[in-house]
């Protein structure tokens, strides 16, 4: 939003201070600037030309962060940036409308509002014998240098009033227009060919302004072209309407159409100003357009509200700023910004809010707070610790968890990457995520953003294939949430953990490094082989982890066709369920008094035998003498065996094992082993 | 006959020159032998003793103990520094280049905005807040209807959103956390809920759809904004590892109310005025202000006995901050190239 300096300085009769001072005052007290520039280039005559004609000082434009106005509809125009500088320096302000003229209900116009939850206000407005064209300079160097395009004097003059007061209006070309205005909802199939060229079509949900037979305009977004100004206009009606912000919105985005207007009335005008904007714009018709005869503006009121009034106790008040308030100043920061201020007590006022500040703005005692603080500046507000209880802070177990992991995987030499929340259908394919099972954004910017991950692994795979441009071998991980349906249907978030070792040379060398990692993560899990199943993983080199007989994940080599070069060996876990495992805990056991005794043993196995189920007819046969089992090395034999080697350590609890037993023990291991159709290599 | 005193000084004389000389542990321990032993040379005097007076008898028996004595102790020295010397010069020989890279893997990287949360999170926990998670996946309640937000509210234009097919959303803020909390564990509470926040936007150098804010929120009795400016400036001058200077001016925010954006005095010119803070001398940092009586009702809570301040502070924008990032993108790009600098 754009302020011209000079125009404040006109209703800020006095104003001295210069714009740079002013934009930083308006900024700590009010709204955002965002920047102080010249007018812009004005076609046909330099600034300095205008200037010099009007005899003006020449301008400079305050431009405001429109985000910051959005709760002040009463500074989308220069009258209320005026009143807000009044106050801010301690003058007044001059109101630029005179005296109001009487309004009927009832006068040469027929209005008719059908709801009055669509239209709180209409008021119109009749000027005969105008004569179409430019407006003066000064009025083109104005609206130009704020970013309005000048067109000719008649709507010249409705965008001069809603720059000055906020207030949008529309002038009719009231030949044009039939003789009865009414307010409506739009009915279903309608539309309206709108002023900027473009045809709508309007839904029951739009608000019209019509005649008897058509829409003329949307109400509080644009006027129609039919009925609007052209060279050859007469007389003219003019609107000045109040329209509820809500529905002004919900039409202006779906008609994706939004305009100085309609921005204006979707933050909430006073309708109070809806006369004022008549009066001011007739008066300014009259020198600008001579000679032309305004009738008298008719009014339709159809929702009157009292200006609302609140209570305001000056030591909450001091409470809640946590500084000391005097209670004339508050008093007299009220009356600079025009509420009505009656004093109900020594330290409690009643306050009436300015119509203007009345429709979104203020409505309740925490809303005065803030212009009390923004008032007196929240600089004289010194910094305090407040008197809380000394307690211990409740733990957030799971980001304690996660801190845990991270640690241990840089320890482990990976490093944390963050991939984005989406996949592609074309990666739901990869993958084979069906898609019925995953969240789908509805309205993606890019194909990229078409599912909510289910699980990490697709952007771990990007990571890999980019990286693997500058790294031969490279370690990465990420801790990250994924996304599905419940069983009602309803998002479900689970945080899961995907670490990948990458080489580019290694064929998958690296799953073994990465089950001793698994082992660091999850203490006591137990790697099970088996057949690796969907499109991610290699068939032949899969695991399940388990801890305490619980799957927590996988450990696999991600499924070859899925990277152009290199192997990369995958650990998956769902951080969620190892969370909610129970923790672990045994009692220690006593020190071994008597000394032990080892012997290994190599076993003749299958090439495909696990090593775990030796291990564990190992642990069978050797029964509770067995004080430790030691795997010691592999290596294969021709054709299709491989030989084992473990070492055995046996003792007892209260002696130490005699030559003799410790034989026996080995005997029995060794024929329990072949019994189970093995061989020893002696 | 030669006199077993005289004899016991020369011995003494020569032995110790004898130590003295031993340049190695086996020669100290031949002079060892060939005077202290059994059958050494002061064992072989103090067989000359049964011929002497017993008043010359005990004086070179006494004198005969302290030839023992300080040859024993120079033995016991002279040992020692050849033992040292020999292990001197095996240690010489076992010289290490220790400027050679070592073997193994090296470390790896934590993400860095990871870094920054983990900070935040220790300094809030060390001052009584909670951290708090809340789903990503949001409903538009408690996105925005429950923090003052309802659908028509031209405040929902800011921020632009990623709807899902099932009427979903993806939270534009942590704010919904603030509801959360107070929906679950009520008043008085302190908490932070940092974590991922999307909007639907067109990403270059400097917007991202995908990046990190923390939420924070104290709700008790009188809590006010001179406890808020206080957090503030204490999580800032923390964040920042100095005294950091911060101002409030007006902001709006509909979950708020009063509302307020904070600046931090800028930390490149100390509010001179340079390019980083536009000549302004101040850098827009974090938007908050005292919670909305609104949205403590909306909890279930009375707004006549309970308020509070909350705020929402950049995560990703604070680590683009401290690393210098100029680019957004490189945060979630996981390109080790990136990374691997944390």
């Amino acid at each position: 939003m754009k302020f011209s300096y000079n125009w404040i300085r006109e209703l800020v009769p006095g104003l001295k201070m210069d714009v740079a001072t002013l934009a930083q005052q308006i900024t700590m007290k009010t709204a955002e600037c965002e920047g102080v520039h010249d007018p812009g280039a004005f076609p046909g005559a330099s600034v300095a030309a205008v200037a010099r004609a009007e005899n003006s000082e020449p301008d400079s434009i305050i431009e405001i962060d429109n985000k910051s106005l959005t709760n002040r509809p009463d500074l989308w125009g220069h009258l209320g940036m005026a009143r807000e500088v009044a106050a801010i320096v301690g003058l007044s302000v001059v109101d630029p409308v005179g005296e109001l003229p009487l309004a009927v209900a009832d006068g040469d116009l027929s209005i008719t509002i059908e709801n009055a939850n669509l239209c709180a206000r209409f008021s119109g407005q009749r000027v005969e014998n105008v004569k179409v064209a430019p407006s003066p300079l000064w009025m083109q160097y104005r609206l130009n240098s704020l970013g309005v395009n000048p067109i000719n004097n008649l709507v010249d003059v409705t965008n001069y009033v809603l720059c000055e007061l906020g207030q949008p209006m529309h002038a009719y070309d009231a030949d044009l227009l039939g003789d009865a205005i009414v307010v409506r909802a739009a009915r279903k199939g309608e539309s309206i060919l709108a002023l900027n060229g473009e045809k709508y079509a309007l839904s029951e949900e739009d608000i019209v302004i019509a005649d008897a037979q058509k829409p003329v305009g949307i109400a509080g977004i644009i006027g129609g072209n039919d009925t609007a100004i052209r060279e050859t206009t007469k007389r003219i009606v003019l609107e000045a309407a109040s329209f509820p912000a809500a529905h002004v919105r919900k039409s202006s985005s779906r008609l994706k159409l939004r305009t100085d207007a309609s921005m204006r009335f979707e933050k909430g005008q006073d309708p109070e100003n809806t006369v004022r904007a008549l009066a001011r714009a007739v008066e300014l018709l009259k020198q600008i357009s001579p000679g032309s005869q305004a009738a008298q503006p008719v009014d339709v009121y159809a929702r009157k509200s009292t200006p609302p009034t609140i209570q305001l106790d000056i030591d909450w008040a001091e409470r809640k700023l946590g500084r000391k308030l005097s209670t004339d100043d508050v008093i007299n920061i009220f009356k600079a910004l025009a509420f009505g201020v009656e004093q109900a007590g020594t330290r409690k006022l009643v306050l009436t809010v300015p119509s203007w500040r009345a429709t979104k703005d203020i409505s309740i005692p925490e809303d005065l707070v803030e212009e009390i603080g923004r008032m007196v500046g929240y600089a004289s507000i010194v910094p305090q610790a407040p008197a809380v209880p000394a307690a211990p802070t409740a733990r957030n177990p799971d980001h304690e968890q996660h801190s845990a992991v991270r640690a241990t995987m840089v320890g482990q030499g990976f490093t944390e990457v963050s991939n984005y929340s989406f996949i592609s259908d074309a990666e739901a394919d990869m993958f084979g995520y069906p898609p019925e099972k995953l969240l789908q954004v509805a309205n993606p910017i890019i194909a990229e953003q078409k599912y909510m991950r289910p699980a990490l692994l697709p952007g771990i795979r990007r990571n890999l294939a980019d990286n693997s441009r500058f790294f031969a071998d490279f370690r990465l991980f990420e801790i990250g949430r994924i996304y599905g349906k419940g069983g009602d249907g309803a998002p479900v978030e689970r945080t899961h953990l995907a670490a990948a070792i990458y080489g580019r040379e290694t064929n998958g060398a690296n799953l073994l490094e990465m089950k001793r990692v698994a082992q660091y993560l999850a203490p006591g899990s137990n790697v099970a082989p088996v057949k690796g199943q969907s499109k991610t993983m290699h068939p032949e080199r899969a695991a399940h982890v388990e801890v305490g007989g619980r799957q927590v994940g996988h450990l696999y080599e991600l499924h070859p066709g899925l990277l152009d070069r290199g192997r990369a060996a995958i650990l998956y876990l769902d951080l969620d369920t190892l969370q909610g495992l129970p923790a672990q805990r045994q009692n220690y056991r006593p020190l071994r008094r008597f000394p032990t005794s080892s012997f290994d043993l190599s076993i003749v196995a299958g090439e495909r035998d696990l090593v775990a189920d030796l291990e564990s007819k190992l642990r069978q046969f050797a029964g509770e003498s067995l004080v430790s089992l030691q795997f010691l090395l592999i290596f294969p034999l021709p054709p299709g065996k491989k030989s084992v080697s473990f070492r055995l350590t046996v003792g007892a609890e209260d002696r130490t094992l005699t030559a003799d037993e410790v034989t026996g023990i080995r005997e029995g291991v060794v024929n329990g082993i072949k019994s189970s159709g093995y061989e020893l290599r002696e | 006959m030669t006199n077993p005193i005289q004899t016991i000084k020369d011995l003494t004389q020569s032995a110790l020159g004898d130590i003295n000389a031993a340049s190695t542990l086996a020669d100290l321990e031949k002079v060892r032998v060939a005077v202290l032993g059994r059958k050494g040379e002061l064992a072989g005097i103090s067989k000359t003793f049964g011929s002497m007076a017993p008043e010359d008898r005990a004086r070179a028996g006494q004198l005969l103990n302290e030839a023992k004595a300080t040859l024993e102790k120079s033995l016991e020295d002279r040992k020692h520094m050849l033992e040292s010397s020999e292990s001197d010069q095996r240690f010489q020989a076992e010289w290490i280049d220790l400027s050679v890279p070592p073997q193994g893997i090296a470390p790896g990287h934590i993400h860095p905005v990871t870094q920054v949360q983990d900070e935040i999170e220790q300094l809030f926990i060390s001052m009584g807040f909670r951290v708090l998670d809340g789903p990503e996946v949001e409903t538009d309640y408690f996105n925005f209807d429950a923090l003052n937000i309802p659908a028509d509210h031209p405040a929902r234009d800011m921020q632009d959103t990623f709807w899902m097919t099932d009427g979903h959303l993806l939270r534009t803020h942590t704010s919904p956390v603030q509801i959360r909390a107070l929906k679950k564990y009520g008043a008085p509470i302190r908490m932070i809920a940092p974590g991922r926040v999307f909007r639907n936007e067109e990403v270059d150098a400097s917007h991202e759809h995908t990046f990190y804010q923390v939420e924070g929120m104290m709700v008790d009795r009188d809590v006010s904004v001179s406890h808020l400016i206080y957090f503030m400036q204490t999580l800032l001058s923390s964040v920042f590892g100095r005294k950091v200077t911060v101002r409030l001016r007006p902001g709006y925010f509909p979950f708020v109310e009063p509302g307020f954006e904070l600046d931090i005095q800028c930390l490149i010119c100390g509010g001179n005025g340079c390019a980083v803070c536009k000549q302004s001398g101040w850098v827009e940092l974090l938007p908050c202000g005292l919670v909305h009586p609104n949205v403590i009702s909306n909890c279930g809570l009375d707004p006549q006995e309970w308020n509070g301040f909350a705020f929402g502070l950049g995560l990703t924008r604070l680590a683009m901050m401290r690393y210098a990032i100029d680019d957004i993108r490189l945060l979630q790009s996981g390109d080790l190239r990136f990374l691997n600098q944390f």
